[in-house]
């Protein structure tokens, strides 16, 4: 579904991009992984047409993402780091709007079920909480069926509830044949969510594979963690003592 | 093509139903330009008669005196301060301005002289340098009196004598000039001031970026925003009109259909500028301050606060070519003198080469980020 070969970038001085390569299938949830200024926002701002394709080549569906951006614009959804609306928009409307702007006609209510937002319906988009914003963004960047989605630290700043929730979502949006690549800082989340990962290092790929194979790869390399496996962590008490279920003004 | 125009019906709609629930904005392009008319419109109107502040010092105790000051007193031409009894009052007021000038009528005036048949006596005007032109207006307006007046006392000839005669054709009043520049200002107001607010603010969100991964084009965007606009314009200046007419007597003679074609044109070609700024700016930075190096002198220039009659020549010819003098021009001569599209070419024309600038410009300095 998606083919990157040999892409580049720079920022004056600095080789933001410097030649990667990868394959995502359709159906698959892929995650870049790296520390802050790897190069990770900027190759999805490549794939996405936001940002001026150096060298190197972006396929989607077999179109090339450099020499028509426009077609490609309809295979892709995009969800930024922080979702935005125009305030005094209700959220059918947002919908409505996005739908518009791929030239379709919805019906928003449904698009607004998928994420569990339609109480929300004809509230204004000031008064949802981080966690609903980024539900809202997601199912907009789904309102023209696309082929792969973009998904930028979508879970950063969320509660474990909210972003447990936000699992799901992605697990339906890969459910339905959608390719989904990714960004993360949270690596059980990468390890809970992606079936591939890429972890990338100043603008280089440096590892890809599965999580399980990566692991298994550093462990056959005879490293071995001093502390002793615990049966439950942090997390699992919290979840256990305040309960999956997503919180009022989420 | 049809997707296309659903896209643009589906902005319009949903930021023009923004639009009105933001009572922010409603105020600034509604009710802000309202003040202003309140303002300016009372500054204009009651000024028809021409009046002079004056004080009138009676001396005299005569009962021509006593008639004298309660003609006066009554009559258009002189506003008398009647709080003012004496010289060293009226020349206080006198240096600050408050009054144009004192009539002092002397003790003798009016008296009987022994031997004549008739009252006499001599008004003396008093006024201060800065006061010339009052001073010596009020000396031939009072002369005339006084001629009109002696010839009840002393017949005699006249052989020669102005006679005048009112015409019923409607002039200009100084308001038809304020209201076109009002309604220059507030398409200023709405056209400018709104995208330049508004798009570094989506732009700092990152809300037009998401857009541009949609296949939504700039035109595409243009476009409803001018529809939007145009539709939020004709709204505000209509109230604006209807207060005019109500309020302030404006009288409107030109064909309706053309003003309203006419008002959107100007409306958006304004917003173009707008447009431009704003849709280059990343920032409110780069935006404010460019936005107000374009907006304050086109408003003085092009006649929104004192008409451009006013100006030299020279600043008047070179203000004539700014984007807003034709709009004013436009608007006043369709409005209030009835003239058509086919007498008001030239405005139209420059309009017309306005927009393509505007625009053209406007498109290629537009960021989505």
């Amino acid at each position: 579904m998606v083919e990157v070969k040999n892409l580049k970038k720079r920022y004056g001085e600095k080789q933001a991009v410097d030649g990667i390569s990868f394959e995502v299938k359709k159906g698959e949830i892929f995650g870049i992984l790296g520390p802050n200024g790897a190069g990770k926002t900027t190759t999805l701002e490549m794939m996405e047409t936001l940002r001026d394709i150096d060298d190197g080549q972006v396929k989607i569906d077999g179109i090339d993402v450099a020499k028509e951006p426009q077609k490609i614009k309809y295979l892709i959804g995009v969800q930024p780091q922080t979702p935005a609306f125009q305030d005094k928009t209700k959220l059918v409307e947002v919908v409505e709007m996005f739908a518009a702007a791929y030239g379709e006609k919805v019906d928003p209510m449904e698009f607004l079920r998928d994420v569990e937002l339609e109480e929300k319906a004809n509230n204004y988009v000031e008064d949802l909480s981080g966690g609903q914003k980024q539900r809202l963004s997601i199912t907009t960047a789904l309102v023209h069926g696309p082929k792969v989605f973009f998904l930028d630290e979508p879970t950063t700043g969320l509660d474990p509830q909210a972003r447990r929730h936000l699992w799901d979502l992605i697990e339906k949006v890969r459910a339905k044949g959608i390719s989904v690549i990714m960004t993360t800082h949270y690596m059980d989340e990468a390890e809970v969510l992606c079936d591939r990962i890429a972890v990338m290092d100043n603008g280089k790929i440096v590892a890809i594979d599965t999580p399980k194979n990566l692991i298994k790869q550093l462990l056959d390399r005879g490293f071995s963690k001093k502390q002793h496996v615990e049966q439950a962590n942090l997390e699992d008490v919290f979840i256990d003592l305040t309960g999956k279920g997503l919180r009022e003004g989420q | 093509m049809n997707k296309s125009f659903y896209t643009v019906k589906t902005f319009v709609k949903i930021n023009t139903r923004r639009f009105f629930r933001d009572r922010l904005a409603l105020f600034f392009s509604i009710g802000f330009p309202l003040i202003f008319l309140f303002v300016f419109g009372s500054l204009n109107s009651g000024n028809k008669d021409v009046s002079f502040n004056v004080a009138l010092i009676n001396q005299s105790n005569t009962s021509f005196a006593k008639d004298f000051v309660k003609n006066a007193e009554n009559g258009k031409v002189l506003k008398v301060d009647k709080d003012v009894t004496t010289l060293d009052q009226a020349k206080d007021k006198m240096s600050r301005s408050e009054l144009d000038a004192a009539i002092i009528l002397p003790s003798d005036f009016g008296n009987v002289q022994s031997g004549a048949k008739y009252p006499t006596g001599q008004a003396k005007i008093v006024y201060t340098a800065n006061n010339e032109q009052s001073g010596q207006a009020l000396s031939s307006i009072l002369d005339a009196q006084f001629k009109g007046i002696n010839a009840q006392f002393v017949k005699n000839e006249a052989p020669f004598t102005v006679s005048s005669e009112q015409l019923n054709e409607k002039s200009l009043t100084p308001f038809d000039y304020t209201f076109a520049g009002l309604l220059g200002f507030a398409i200023i107001g709405m056209g400018i001031f709104g995208p330049v607010n508004v798009f570094p603010e989506l732009k700092k969100m990152g809300i037009l970026r998401r857009l541009s991964t949609t296949p939504l084009k700039v035109w595409q965007y243009f476009l409803s925003t001018m529809i939007g606009q145009a539709i939020i314009g004709l709204i505000s200046l209509g109230i604006m009109f209807v207060v005019a007419i109500l309020v302030f007597h404006l009288q409107v003679v030109g064909n309706y259909a053309e003003l309203i074609i006419f008002l959107i044109l100007g409306i958006i070609t304004i917003l173009g500028i707008g447009l431009a700024l704003g849709g280059w700016a990343k920032n409110e930075r780069q935006a404010a301050p460019l936005s107000n190096i374009i907006v304050f002198p086109m408003m003085f220039l092009s006649g929104t606060f004192f008409p451009r009659y006013l100006m030299p020549d020279w600043l008047q010819n070179i203000s004539g070519f700014l984007p807003l003098t034709p709009i004013v021009d436009g608007i006043r001569l369709i409005a209030t003198e009835g003239k058509h599209f086919i007498d008001i070419l030239p405005q139209l024309g420059l309009i017309g080469v306005w927009m393509i600038v505007i625009y053209f410009i406007a498109f290629r300095v537009f960021r989505w980020e």
